[in-house]
């Protein structure tokens, strides 16, 4: 067993709105894969990206940093990335960085802000 | 974090509650520090949040010394915990022959904020913590305790 074995990534483009789904751990072994799946799905040059986390179990250093590279790079377009995170210790790492300040976190793919 | 210290060894532990771990340097291999962090961390009674916590907070601690070798290796990681609580892992990485090129070595995906990031969360996660570099073998610790995080 490999921790990036149970890692997924699927894009979904059937709306307006894309959605990156994300299983399992991000880690320094599968965050590759999650950057290139997320640069991928930005250089079609969307206005919003949605990055679902629901089902992320872990995500440490380095998976947060291809988010935070990724929201840089949006941003500086003019563009959004957003996040869905329902579990609560996936919530308690983006507080415990300051990332949550940085990142919109909806608590689901059509609900509202988190507060 | 405390820098350029050498590894405590203020723990006082019976060989009962020391759990060493050998893994080579490399990123497929991570999971198995996770998995014997929370192990470590299940055994000195760590309430849940802070099982995880330990988890990640041993994810960091390799990543980091990764970050800062040669790119081939060995970890090396010692677990002592004591019967209060007090929970300590020294961590070290000796350069040798090893997997090169894929998955071997953490890429840089954002500039330097995962290091920040990596900071942050063992400021955050940890009572103390703490890396140097002594000949060619990078050392790193952390240490903490248990409830530390509901006082």
């Amino acid at each position: 067993m490999t921790s990036d074995a149970e890692f997924e990534v699927t894009a979904s483009e059937q709306t307006a709105l894309p959605v990156l789904r994300v299983r399992g751990e991000i880690d320094v072994a599968s965050a590759p894969e999650f950057h290139a799946r997320l640069s991928d799905l930005a250089g079609r040059g969307p206005e919003v990206i949605m990055v679902d986390l629901s089902e992320v179990s872990f995500i440490d250093s380095t998976g947060l940093g291809v988010l935070v590279g990724a929201e840089k790079e949006l941003r500086q377009d003019g563009r959004e990335l957003r996040l869905v995170v329902t579990r609560p210790q996936i919530m308690r790492l983006f507080q415990l960085t300051g990332l949550d300040e940085v990142f919109t976190v909806l608590s689901g793919t059509d609900a509202s802000v988190r507060t | 974090m405390t820098s350029a210290v050498s590894a405590p060894d203020r723990v006082g532990t019976s060989t009962a509650n020391r759990v060493e771990l050998s893994l080579a340097a490399d990123a497929q291999m991570l999971f198995l520090a996770r998995l014997t962090a929370a192990a470590v961390a299940a055994r000195a009674e760590f309430d849940y949040e802070q099982v995880e916590d330990l988890r990640l907070a041993i994810d960091e601690l390799c990543v980091r010394l990764m970050n800062r070798g040669p790119g081939t290796g060995r970890i090396s990681l010692l677990f002592q915990w004591d019967g209060e609580g007090a929970l300590e892992v020294s961590g070290t990485l000796t350069p040798g022959d090893g997997p090169s090129g894929h998955g071997s070595r953490p890429r840089p995906t954002a500039g330097g904020a995962s290091d920040e990031l990596s900071e942050r969360i063992l400021d955050a996660l940890v009572d103390d913590h703490g890396e140097d570099a002594v000949g060619g073998t990078q050392r790193a610790w952390l240490r903490m305790r248990r409830g530390a995080h509901l006082a």
